[in-house]
């Protein structure tokens, strides 16, 4: 109790102000006059009680945190948050399950995308701005758990960043820093979606999808309010705004604050992962679409290149829209898509995986080990953008990764049992991992995860957690070293 | 031409040396009259005659390797003997392609045990002594590798296993210490092939099956004279022998020698990797019993548990023999065997993947990254058994790792960019990387790989070599440092 009261005083508070987000549905439901205004005049009188009441009590044990509360905390908010977020979906809908919506609302706050719900078209818009809203304010809480709050924790290496950091952090104190970057890169965030907005609505949309599209897109979330997702609009100046804007996101949000404080691109240039997230991203969609085009899926090399580069910008960056099916592209061209979402997003944005900054890291380790075969007394430092990485974080990030491919690895075969066919399996827990979205065959970008039976919707629903707060997070709640003392 | 030469004058000794081995298929040929006798003539010849001339060319390079050597030489003797290998397949089937008998002669010596050929029961019988010979052989060579040679060249971290080897090894010189060792493991590898031999022919085979089988379970290769792999011989006594020796193979040679030498079974108690081998080994055969009959595919425990055992040991430990066809059982039975077989087998085995002691050196550097979460500033080291690994060992075996994971990555979307399925591609690349033999789907237990093409072939064949070679030996020599001064 002595551990968990102040963390809850916390969660209390941060329920308390996540339910006025709900007063944005609610207006919009008011203003439109549609079904689910009562939904969400319940969920929000429910959450901001739950919330208070939380705070009240406990206020009694009220103290400054320390970073060991942090793991409690980031915890308990990505797993309190969703279950509170239910409730409209709860009320407007009865029949639809405890399990399904909270892996609804989870895969929206985790920014993966992945959706149980179809009939997206006909649902109340308010439900369906709540659902992108959810994605927004997911990717929000994520960069700051990428920027602040990770490194400070130092999950699988995360300290690397700490240096990059804006403003003065040399305090170990957990809130003030928080507030501090965070502001600065909300800023930035805000300041994006709202060009995204626009662009979309320039290039066609109404302004209710390209607040919807751009808040998805912005936070890598992926959600649509069709079930054609971005097939619907068949628009390929609406795909190229997306695109433009996915990869935005994909990169650090730490950069894009700096370039915009030094009003110059020179910024760009000296983060690390930018080149490793583009080049990779670019010859992926030459290749890919090179390979599709020559197994005769599409006539044209043009329409090849559009559909790849759309669809794979979008796995690849953990965003999750597409705007074909692409489950029905030779079996190469995805697992390449799915493998591009593990490695490709930059280790401050919104995606998710391992992050370009580990990816990078591992390939000079692996380079570094064939030289020592050869040179075993030489000094061989590892070096990212110039400066040598000290080896506990090489340890660090090489125990991360290693952690990662044997959950991959765990929850495969845990769905397996439970029934799942292979590329299901495997690739429906690569997108939950990643963060990314629709995975292939049955829960392909043509279908969606209702299909899955409750027990497969908890491990995928846990997959999303485990992903999106890094494994390590989560894992060391349940050694005995964290509780103790 | 420096660096080579020295290194071809051994190739040449140990070419003139293997043609010796063609002796005793030519003498069981000869023995049972099967026509093949002519295939042994010119294979012994041209074997021979290589080997002198190039004795001849290479002798003025002569000197004392050193270690870089070491590297060329073991991939030399790896890909070159399979060449001379495939001469008495090729003489004996002239419509087998150099491809095709290539794979078959590495899958021989590397023991991996996956075969092209079908209708083995009608081939003559000295052809399938010479395949599961050759996985004898292999098998030799196996011993001296992990035991001695990978340690010294410190590949993937196996000077961790330094200490254990069985002679006094201080001095850096590579001939002599690798003589030593060899001579004491080959006796005891011999002396259990031979108890095997009779422990199989008491068991109900005839000699010949007996031998062929010795063979193909001390190396755990997995070739065997009949189509129908053990199947073919349906008996429980059978099975039983063929587990108990796949388990000793799976044992690391070093720690029977030690028992061997101080008549005690004390040596086994010391060997830290034993428990984890039979207890993740007895866990998971109990575990897919009761799956099995809860599936229904087998309706009383005593058919299911021999079922679950023997092909949960024979494909854990490497061996690839079957009595079923394990590819109809619902998928996560045989995932999670070959899942076993990428770290059940013991370091000092004839067992292929990544070896137990780094499975469970990750495990450790998992858990110890937990702990620093906790306690940043706590001293916390990686301990096996009672010594403290040191930091640069743990390195190196995390590289491994990552390379192991991200070559089976790469040549799986290899196998599946070149037209085959997902399924197949991953658990062939996984079967061939772990020297397992058969994989799933299209090239499961009862299919061979006749079925891809030579493309295909060739990069399974690259696979088996690569696993075997523990990756950074052969990667390495493929890096243009190696051959920089």
């Amino acid at each position: 109790m002595r551990r968990l009261a102040p963390v809850l005083h916390v969660l209390g508070l941060v329920i308390l102000i996540f339910s006025f987000t709900m007063l944005a549905p609610l207006l919009t439901a008011l203003f439109v006059h549609d079904a689910a205004q009562y939904a969400f005049d319940e969920s929000f009188a429910v959450t901001l009680v739950a919330g208070f009441a939380l705070w009240l009590v406990g206020r009694r044990w009220r103290r400054e945190l320390k970073v060991r509360d942090g793991f409690l905390l980031v915890l308990l908010v990505w797993t309190g948050l969703p279950a509170f977020a239910t409730l409209p979906f709860l009320i407007y809908a009865p029949e639809m399950s405890f399990t399904d919506a909270y892996f609804e609302t989870l895969s929206a706050m985790t920014t993966t995308g992945a959706t149980v719900m179809s009939g997206l078209d006909t649902l109340p818009p308010s439900l369906n701005l709540w659902r992108h809203l959810l994605n927004w304010l997911g990717g929000m809480g994520i960069i700051v758990l990428a920027v602040a709050i990770l490194p400070l924790l130092g999950i699988g290496g995360r300290q690397l960043l700490k240096a990059e950091l804006p403003g003065p952090i040399k305090d170990s104190k957990l809130t003030p820093r928080i507030a501090d970057t965070a502001k600065l890169l909300w800023a930035m965030y805000a300041a994006l979606t709202v060009l995204c907005t626009l662009a979309l609505k320039l290039a066609g949309m109404s302004w209710f999808d390209a607040v919807c599209h751009a808040f998805a897109a912005l936070s890598l979330g992926g959600f649509s309010t069709h079930d054609a997702s971005v097939g619907y609009f068949d628009s390929p100046l609406i795909e190229a705004v997306l695109i433009v804007f996915m990869l935005l996101a994909a990169l650090n949000f730490v950069t894009h604050f700096l370039a915009f404080r030094q009003r110059s691109l020179a910024a760009y240039r000296y983060d690390p992962e930018v080149r490793g997230v583009l080049g990779l991203v670019i010859a992926s969609c030459l290749g890919i679409s090179l390979y599709v085009w020559q197994a005769g899926v599409y006539p044209e090399f043009l329409t090849a290149l559009r559909h790849v580069s759309f669809n794979l910008v979008s796995i690849a960056t953990d965003c999750g829209f597409a705007s074909t099916d692409f489950n029905t592209w030779p079996i190469f061209a995805p697992m390449w898509m799915l493998f591009l979402s593990c490695v490709t997003a930059s280790s401050g944005s919104t995606g998710g995986g391992l992050k370009m900054i580990r990816t990078v890291l591992m390939f000079r380790q692996g380079v570094r080990e064939l030289e020592r075969q050869l040179h075993p007394a030489a000094r061989l430092p590892v070096k990212i953008g110039g400066h040598a990485v000290p080896n506990q974080i090489v340890f660090a990030v090489q125990a991360f990764v290693m952690m990662y491919i044997a959950t991959i690895v765990a929850m495969t075969l845990v769905l397996l049992a439970s029934g799942l066919d292979f590329v299901s399996a495997f690739s429906a827990v690569i997108a939950c991992i990643n963060n990314a979205g629709p995975g292939l065959n049955e829960v392909g970008p043509a279908g969606n995860y209702a299909g899955l039976n409750d027990f497969q919707t908890w491990v995928l629903a846990f997959t999303m957690l485990l992903g999106r707060l890094e494994l390590f997070t989560v894992f060391v709640l349940f050694t005995r070293a964290f509780w103790r003392g | 031409m420096s660096p080579i030469l020295p290194v071809v004058h051994i190739l040449s000794k140990v070419l003139m040396l293997f043609s010796a081995a063609f002796l005793l298929p030519l003498a069981i040929s000869l023995g049972l009259g099967d026509g093949a006798h002519l295939a042994y003539d010119e294979a012994i010849a041209t074997t021979f005659l290589s080997g002198v001339v190039l004795w001849l060319l290479s002798r003025r390079g002569k000197r004392e390797l050193h270690t870089r050597d070491g590297f060329l030489l073991v991939v030399m003797i790896w890909t070159i003997l399979p060449v001379y290998s495939t001469i008495p397949l090729l003489l004996h089937m002239p419509d087998l392609s150099f491809t095709d008998a290539y794979f078959e002669a590495v899958s021989g010596l590397t023991a991996t045990g996956a075969t092209v050929l079908s209708g083995l029961d009608s081939l003559p019988p000295s052809i399938n002594v010479w395949r599961t010979q050759m996985h004898w052989i292999g098998g030799m060579g196996v011993i001296v590798l992990v035991v001695a040679v990978l340690p010294m060249l410190g590949v993937g971290g196996r000077q961790l296993f330094k200490a254990e080897t069985p002679t006094p090894m201080k001095d850096s010189k590579l001939t002599p210490r690798m003589a030593e060792t060899a001579k004491g493991l080959w006796l005891v590898y011999a002396l259990i092939t031979v108890i095997c031999i009779l422990a199989l022919w008491v068991g109900g085979m005839g000699w010949l099956d007996a031998i062929v089988h010795a063979f193909s379970v001390m190396s755990l290769g997995g070739m065997s004279s009949h189509d129908a792999s053990m199947g073919y011989f349906d008996s429980l006594t059978l099975e039983i022998i063929v587990m108990l020796f796949a388990l000793i193979a799976g044992i690391s040679f070093s720690t029977h020698f030690m028992a061997f030498r101080m008549r005690s079974l004390l040596a086994y108690r010391f060997d830290t990797e034993i428990r984890w081998f039979f207890g993740v080994l007895g866990a998971s055969i109990l575990g897919l019993t009761v799956y099995l009959l809860y599936k229904g595919y087998y309706l009383d425990f005593p058919e299911a548990l021999r079922v679950a055992s023997f092909h949960t040991i024979s494909v854990a430990t490497t061996l690839g023999f079957s009595t079923t066809d394990y590819n109809v059982w619902p998928y996560f039975a045989p995932l999670w065997m070959l899942f076993l077989s990428s770290f059940i087998a013991s370091s000092g085995s004839t067992g292929g993947g990544i070896k137990m002691l780094r499975a469970m050196l990750l495990y450790k550097q998992v858990y110890r990254e937990l702990i620093k979460l906790v306690h940043p500033n706590a001293a916390v080291h990686t301990k096996i058994g009672a010594q403290p690994v040191p930091p640069k060992i743990t390195y190196a075996v995390l590289a491994f790792l990552f390379i192991y994971v991200a070559s089976i990555i790469i040549m799986s979307f290899i196998l599946s960019a070149s037209g085959l399925d997902v399924f197949t591609s991953f658990t062939a690349v996984v079967a061939m990387v772990n020297n397992t033999g058969p994989g799933l789907g299209q090239v499961g237990p009862a299919s061979t790989y006749a079925v891809l093409n030579d493309f295909q072939t060739w990069v399974c064949s690259f696979a088996m070599l690569l696993g075997r070679l523990e990756f950074f030996t052969l990667l390495v020599v493929l890096t243009p440092v190696f051959w920089r001064k």
